[in-house]
């Protein structure tokens, strides 16, 4: 076994994974309608490729990915689409589940760019809770060197078992899908860090372990812990390497997957199966059968866990992913999305509400238990103070929305909730200030704009009152004469708004290599205003130099 | 001790330090003048706190014309679409007294909105809009490019039929905020009251 590195702080919150970790790993019943959004990733939503009525078979493209960081939506049912709109699509099921997939391919003979594609176009995202798309992670080649691939089966969380029951049901396959993206993304070898918790999985991997190639494949257990299935304290404790702020686990070389992802992505070249379904989790004492399911992508909840079950009377809520990072469902009428890995039905008495807050006595315990080694009571100071900038100064941003804080909060304080209420004002605050920066490139475009057309303007009146009256030399002078002109703060003009002209194209060629995908769109803008500026200048230089010639010419005579 | 006091000793210091101050100081005459900065940085400041709304209600075409006339000494509280917190914000930069704001302000974000049906081609919206917003020929309809519109309203009055209404921006599912809740009470004894007037209603 590898040796182990250590994170700071975390916290050990009553597992209670025995519910839904004994039973088998079974198939939910076909739902009869199913709702799916278009947005069930990070990234932009996808954009409807059906339209009302249409006949859909399991696995039909029904929306296509829009701009890169987005991902296509299949159907999940076949039926008929009896719902489109800007947000979500709906489909009937006619309960023939007729499939359509794709062609399977064989990925060890098969090219990197179809496999690329493969992923693209089955709508594989990150299904541990983030939703990114497997197929850009599969890109992070192009920019960044990966030398190890970590399978994140740690699964933390209290409640959850989708990871622990996905690697006892397919440990080679699960391995054969980290073959798969290790090849990908050039990493030479895969570390699987899984909780000592899970000693079934544990034994499934060391089984499949031996016959997994061409990656060396390293098992690592590690002591359960909250939060060591967080991407950056994982890559601490297995590798010891730090994930800079603000950084990527790429900028360390390693890229991370979750169990289920990997199944996901394996299926999508290996059977042209699209992300249908996921492995879901139902637990909590308020329902009769707990356990893990394959349920259909955009199940509606409420008819699920009434399905299995649902006591209705000793329910207090449902919470949708874990306990400590999830969120309480207000309406039990929404679908399974691609990162639902957990549903707890739970009663009064399992998960007590939160008592009153009280006001912080600055005890430090949250100090003590924060993984990123932030000052989480700092923060909640200048978040409820509105203080951005000291939010920013103290890395706001590198908090990983744990709740180890919010945990072990002696007053009952929803620190969290703040930080996520902080760190969305912040956000939009950002946003805001682009759109003003926008809006002012803009203006000053079309200011550059007016004034050239002002200058073409001056220019064929100058072009014209010349062509008319070649021979009227008094009247000429006369009106050449009234504008004193500076040819040489003209020239200065000229000159520096060539230099804004090259200063500007240079500043959009370089942001074009670094970013290629993004829109440079306001770059773009300058550069237009830069130019239009130097058409003005060129024009006023012109005629200006045009009306110092002409009264020399007529005045040597 | 007849060394520190010689006239020699006296007269070739002050040389030299004033030689040193004459030397050091053409140096960073030579550099001002050599890197000098064309625009004017406070102007920039200043501009950059203004939202950039390019309406005119402070009586400038424009933000930045507003910014050069406060860095002139104008008064700050002109500008209604920034609100309060653009007159805090500057006070701030410039160590100046902040003023109630002259105006009303603006109670969410707006865009111009072209009835299509009832617009009848005369550009002048077009002519009217500080940042191109709108797109449209003679005698064609014209509609309003939502995202690059600011609300700045100079569209509304030009417009010889009214087919121009200011609505609510809209917003996308991925910018939504959360509503906050109102400011936790302190003290101990305020909670009671506190939980009673949240109840809807109360």
């Amino acid at each position: 076994m590898a040796r182990l590195f250590d994170f700071p702080g975390g916290v050990y919150p009553p597992e209670r994974k025995a519910r839904s970790a004994q039973s088998p790993l079974r198939r939910a019943p076909l739902p009869a309608q199913v709702v799916l959004p278009l947005r069930q990733h990070s990234g932009r939503p996808a954009t409807p490729c059906v339209s009302l009525g249409d006949n859909v078979h399991t696995g039909s493209l029904i929306a296509k990915r829009d701009g890169l960081i987005s991902a296509d939506v299949h159907a999940t049912v076949s039926g008929t689409v009896s719902h489109v709109d800007g947000d979500t699509i709906v489909i009937g099921s006619d309960g023939q589940d007729t499939r359509q997939n794709l062609p399977p391919l064989d990925w060890r003979a098969t090219d990197a760019s179809v496999l690329l594609t493969r992923l693209d176009e089955s709508g594989v995202v990150g299904l541990g809770g983030a939703g990114f798309p497997t197929h850009i992670k599969a890109r992070v080649i192009e920019r960044h060197a990966i030398d190890t691939l970590v399978i994140n089966a740690a699964e933390c969380e209290p409640y959850i078992t989708a990871d622990d029951l996905t690697l006892r049901c397919y440990p080679s396959e699960v391995l054969e899908g980290a073959q798969l993206i290790a090849s990908l993304c050039g990493a030479q070898q895969i570390v699987i860090g899984i909780e000592d918790n899970k000693p079934e999985a544990i034994a499934a991997l060391k089984r499949a372990i031996s016959q997994s190639q061409p990656a060396s494949v390293t098992l690592t257990i590690i002591p359960t812990r909250y939060p060591s299935g967080s991407e950056r304290q994982l890559i601490k404790k297995l590798l010891n390497r730090t994930v800079p702020s603000q950084g990527l686990p790429a900028d360390v070389g390693v890229l991370c997957h979750n169990p289920g992802t990997l199944l996901a992505a394996l299926y999508a070249v290996r059977d042209g199966q699209p992300l249908i379904e996921r492995i879901v989790t139902l637990s909590g004492e308020a329902i009769a059968q707990p356990g893990n399911y394959w349920v259909r992508l955009g199940t509606s909840i409420e008819t699920l866990l009434e399905q299995l079950g649902l006591d209705n009377a000793r329910l207090s809520c449902v919470i949708k992913g874990g306990p400590m990072m999830g969120t309480a469902l207000e309406t039990l009428n929404t679908p399974i999305t691609k990162t639902t890995n957990c549903l707890i039905a739970a009663t009064h008495e399992e998960l007590p509400p939160v008592p009153m807050e009280s006001p912080c006595i600055r005890c430090g315990a949250c100090e003590s238990v924060c993984p990123a080694q932030l000052l989480p009571q700092q923060l909640h100071w200048y978040a409820r103070a509105q203080e951005d900038d000291k939010l920013e100064r103290y890395h706001l941003f590198d908090c990983i929305e744990c709740g180890a804080c919010s945990y072990v909060c002696p007053s009952h304080i929803p620190l969290v909730g703040d930080y996520r209420e902080s760190k969305s004002r912040l956000r939009h605050n950002k946003i805001e200030a682009a759109k003003a920066e926008h809006a002012k490139h803009r203006f000053e475009f079309r200011q550059a704009r007016l004034a050239r057309e002002e200058a073409e303007k001056q220019a064929r009146r100058q072009a014209r009152l010349a062509h008319n009256k070649p021979t009227d030399g008094n009247a000429s002078n006369e009106s050449n004469s009234a504008p004193p002109v500076d040819l040489r703060s003209l020239r200065i003009a000229q000159t520096a708004a060539k230099a804004a002209v090259r200063k500007a194209e240079k500043i959009l060629a370089r942001a074009a290599q670094q970013e290629p995908q993004q829109s440079h769109e306001d770059l773009e803008t300058l550069l237009a205003t830069a130019q239009e500026n130097l058409k003005a200048a060129d024009l006023q230089l012109a005629q200006a130099r045009e009306s110092a010639k002409a009264p020399t010419a007529e005045d040597t005579p | 001790m007849s060394d520190t006091f010689s006239l020699w000793g006296i007269v070739s210091a002050i040389g030299i330090l004033t030689g040193l101050g004459v030397g050091f100081g053409a140096l960073l005459g030579a550099v001002s003048e050599r890197f000098k900065g064309d625009e004017h940085p406070l102007v920039d400041q200043i501009d950059a706190l203004l939202p950039q709304t390019q309406c005119g209600q402070c009586g400038f075409p424009g933000c930045r014309p507003y910014a050069e006339a406060i860095n002139e000494g104008d008064a700050l509280n002109k500008c209604p679409p920034g609100g309060e917190a653009t007159i805090h914000a500057l006070a701030d930069l410039l160590g100046r007294e902040p003023e109630p704001l002259d105006g009303d302000a603006p109670s969410e974000a707006k865009v111009a909105f072209i009835r299509e049906a009832e617009c009848i081609g005369c550009t002048k919206c077009i002519q009217a809009c500080p940042v191109d917003a709108i797109v449209g020929a003679a005698k064609q309809m014209h509609t309003v490019i939502e995202d690059e519109c600011t609300g700045c309203d100079l569209c509304v009055d030009p417009c010889p039929v009214d087919c121009i209404d200011m609505l609510p921006r809209s917003t996308p599912l991925s910018q939504w905020q959360p509503i906050v809740s109102p400011a936790h009470s302190v003290i101990a004894s305020d909670r009671i009251p506190a939980t009673v007037h949240q109840q809807p209603g109360g």
